[in-house]
């Protein structure tokens, strides 16, 4: 309410001050506006508010709106913070041994396809990946971390808080964008490796990427035969099972359409094998897996979910 | 049964005097028995439907734009305008945004239909919530725009997704674009002026004619509530001047040359072959001459006669179901899935590219993606045929998601841009698409490819 107040009450002053200029220095101005917002970016408000608190000092109202911009996407994250957010992208980042799967939302698919958005969720990945190689304890063969909003927005990405950075875009864009959740893992031996898909997958496989759904998967693969992490992967993405399951316990499925064990599931990219046939071909075992789907959480399902504090690590095993 | 009837003969002589002008059934007043004069006189006004009238040309036209920057406001403000003349009726802010329940239930259709008119046209008004539901909505056809207006509100000017926006139109070929600045309230005129130069400036880089394009300044909120009229009410009918001038007409299917996919044949002793089916488009005259194309055949022919309900037509128009008689051409000649048109406007072709939404498995769809190289049956008019698919975009393409595909039929069919066609496999839909480009017709080798299995296609991989 306070706020509030202030607000208006600094707009009024601007009012009456702005009565006082006189015409003559308004062509120059205008074009000082146009420049400091082609410079910057902030919204054509805020740029001509800056310039009006310097006397048009452009060097200054810049220094002023960078040092704002801050305040002003904590304020306007604050405020929207109650809309809802179900688009937006799951990212990616893979080595051998360490994964980040990071799901960001956002109001609108317009939003998402952005580059601003994909500087952020990048940033939000890079974060998560590093936060794999550092934090995690060794115990069993996969080291898993699941972060939520919160926890994601506590990570440091360049000496800034994600929570920052995500403030400083939701103030650019000015929709609501929220830090979902991530999967952060690390494989604790030599002979298990990690591998990760998005769909739609970039033309060339890389180390990141980003769309609509994405997944880790960690597996055992040895000899010689074709390193099939990636195919598995995609097929995890495609075809959503709910567990790898176990041969001896589980059963096939009556309709193959309905399976949702991985293992019985009919193989994407050759529907004539299954899984299962398909790893030991190529003397391969998958070990976990995890599975996003962008959107796919309810946000009204959020809040009551337990918060393990950003120490404790689940192991498999 | 005595009260009733006392009732009846109470009711009666005021139930004539209304039957006379209203010829009301006689049935549903009689049955009740305290049915007064003026209860008979609402309830027929209440049974009395608004009829439709096709006295101006329709136009499709949306509302493209950031969030907050007032889309649903202007299309309030519009229907208030208009209303204000009689020429619409008003719809609430509420009416207006997406149905809640339906949002609830993740179904999302989130299409606001609108109607209105101005004094040139009658209008369809569209909200476009996100590109991929604008996408699926074009792509299956429940929603199409002729041209739009992009909302930017002048206190934010061109966001960063503003781009976005402007991109999708440019993918579902929106070839006009009227800008409304919205909120100038809250602004001053150097920031308007700043906006639209940014405005004109995105346009021109997206390759719309940015110098021409109108921009309209103004509030839909202060028209909303009858505020301030040169940026309220006047602005607004400013903006729907712009649209009628700036966003051309559609042409009519009415006004196209004449087609008719193929439903049946028959042969018709002493008449000859009698070809049936729906009049797609056009207009089809006895003694026109026609071409049937389709299933690898091309035949020149002139219809003889046209009948519709066993009776003589001197014209059928676009949507009659119709037989047509045809000369020296015998029934064996012509088979389901051909297409009857004027000459040299529709050829068959083998190889095109199309966008495709595939449904999800609530839409009745399958649960699995797939991937290029799978066997699916097109079905599009009265045709089919079985076409391989490659998906030069993605790796696979999952339920409910849209794509561009492109597919090679197993032998030319009549195809165009913008011809509808469904997706099949065994039996079950799953997606619709609609063609976008046409390309050359396959080779004999690239024929003889498509039929290959997996194995062939790896062994030629290898090879290389």
């Amino acid at each position: 309410m306070k706020q509030m107040f202030e607000s208006y009450s600094q707009m009024i002053f601007q009012l009456v001050r702005r009565l006082h200029f006189s015409p003559v220095c308004q062509a120059a101005e205008s074009s000082l506006l146009a420049k400091l917002r082609k410079k910057t970016g902030y919204t054509i408000a805020n740029c001509k508010k800056a310039l009006e608190m310097h006397n048009n000092d452009s060097d200054k109202a810049e220094a002023w709106l960078n040092e704002q911009a801050q305040a002003m996407g904590w304020a306007k994250a604050t405020k929207l913070a109650g809309r809802t957010a179900l688009q937006g992208l799951v990212a990616v980042k893979f080595t051998k041994d360490h994964g980040a799967l990071v799901e960001l939302n956002c109001e609108t698919d317009f939003v998402a396809k952005n580059e601003k958005f994909h500087k952020m969720i990048e940033d939000a990945t890079i974060a998560c990946f590093k936060f794999a190689h550092t934090n995690l304890q060794s115990k069993g063969p996969v080291t898993k971390m699941e972060l939520d909003s919160e926890q994601l927005a506590n990570l440091n990405v360049e000496g800034k808080k994600l929570s920052e950075v995500l403030a400083l875009f939701i103030g650019s864009v000015g929709e609501n964008a929220v830090l979902r959740r991530a999967e952060c893992w690390k494989a604790n031996s030599k002979d298990i490796k990690i591998a990760g898909y998005t769909h739609p997958a970039p033309a060339v496989p890389g180390e990141y990427s980003a769309g609509k759904y994405g997944a880790l998967l960690a597996y055992k693969q040895s000899g010689e035969t074709e390193d099939i992490g990636r195919q598995i992967c995609q097929h995890i993405v495609g075809c959503a099972p709910n567990k790898i399951g176990v041969k001896e316990k589980d059963k096939p499925a009556k309709n193959s359409d309905d399976e949702t064990c991985l293992i019985f599931q009919e193989y994407l990219l050759d529907p004539s094998y299954t899984v299962e046939e398909v790893l030991q071909q190529h003397n391969a075992e998958v070990i976990d897996y995890v599975r996003f789907s962008c959107g796919e959480i309810v946000e009204t399902n959020m809040p009551g979910v337990e918060k393990q504090p950003l120490d404790t690590v689940q192991t498999l095993q | 049964m005595a009260t009733i009837s006392f009732a009846k003969s109470l009711v009666n002589p005021a139930l004539k005097l209304v039957l006379k002008q209203s010829h009301c059934s006689h049935l549903r007043c009689s049955g009740l028995p305290t049915v007064t004069p003026l209860s008979i006189v609402l309830r027929r006004n209440y049974a009395e439907k608004q009829v439709f009238e096709r006295t101006k040309p329709h136009c499709n036209v949306g509302t493209i734009g950031h969030v907050d920057h007032g889309k649903t406001t202007l299309t309030a403000a519009i229907t208030k305008v208009l209303a204000d003349q009689n020429l619409a009726q008003k719809k609430g802010y509420s009416d207006i945004d997406n149905a809640p329940e339906e949002k609830a239930r993740g179904i999302t259709i989130n299409v606001a239909h609108v109607e209105y008119q101005t004094e040139q046209r009658h209008y369809g008004h569209t909200d476009c919530p996100g590109h991929a539901d604008y996408i699926k909505n074009m792509i299956t056809g429940t929603a199409q725009m002729d041209g739009a207006i992009l909302v930017v509100a002048a206190t934010d000017g061109v966001m960063p997704q503003t781009r976005e926006h402007l991109i999708l139109a440019k993918q579902i070929g929106i070839q006009h674009v009227v800008v409304f600045i919205n909120k100038v309230d809250a602004a001053d005129e150097e920031m308007v002026e700043l906006v639209e130069m940014e405005i004109r400036e995105l346009m021109s880089e997206m390759g719309y004619d940015g110098d021409k394009i109108p921009v309209i300044k103004g509030s839909a909120l202060c028209a909303l509530e009858g505020k301030s009229p040169e940026i309220g009410a006047d602005a607004i009918s400013k903006l729907l001047q712009e649209v009628d001038s700036f966003i051309p007409t559609p042409v009519r299917e009415l006004d196209k040359p004449f087609l008719m996919p193929v439903e049946s044949v028959h042969s018709i002793p002493g008449r000859g072959t009698v070809v049936t089916g729906r009049l797609h488009r056009g207009v089809l005259k006895k003694g026109t001459e026609c071409e049937i194309v389709g299933h690898g055949k091309v035949m020149k022919t002139t219809v003889t006669g046209v009948e519709m309900f066993h009776k003589t037509l001197e014209e059928a128009q676009a949507g009659d179901q119709l037989g047509a008689l045809v000369r020296a051409i015998k029934r064996e000649q012509i088979k389901r899935g051909m297409v009857m048109a004027k000459p040299g406007t529709v050829k068959a072709h083998d190889n095109i590219e199309a966008a495709v939404y595939i449904l999800s498995k609530e839409e009745g769809g399958r649960s699995k993606p797939f991937t290029s190289f799978i066997q699916l049956q097109m079905f599009s008019m009265t045709w089919d045929c079985a076409s391989q698919v490659t998906i030069p975009d993605k790796e696979m393409v999952m339920p409910g998601e849209d794509a561009k595909l492109q597919l090679k039929l197993v032998k030319p069919m009549v195809c165009e841009t913008g011809q509808r066609f469904t997706l099949r496999l065994g039996d079950m839909t799953l997606g619709t698409g609609v063609i976008t480009k046409i390309n050359n017709n396959l080779s004999e080798e690239d024929r003889i490819k498509i039929m290959e299995g997996k194995k062939a296609r790896e062994k030629a991989a290898a090879k290389k």
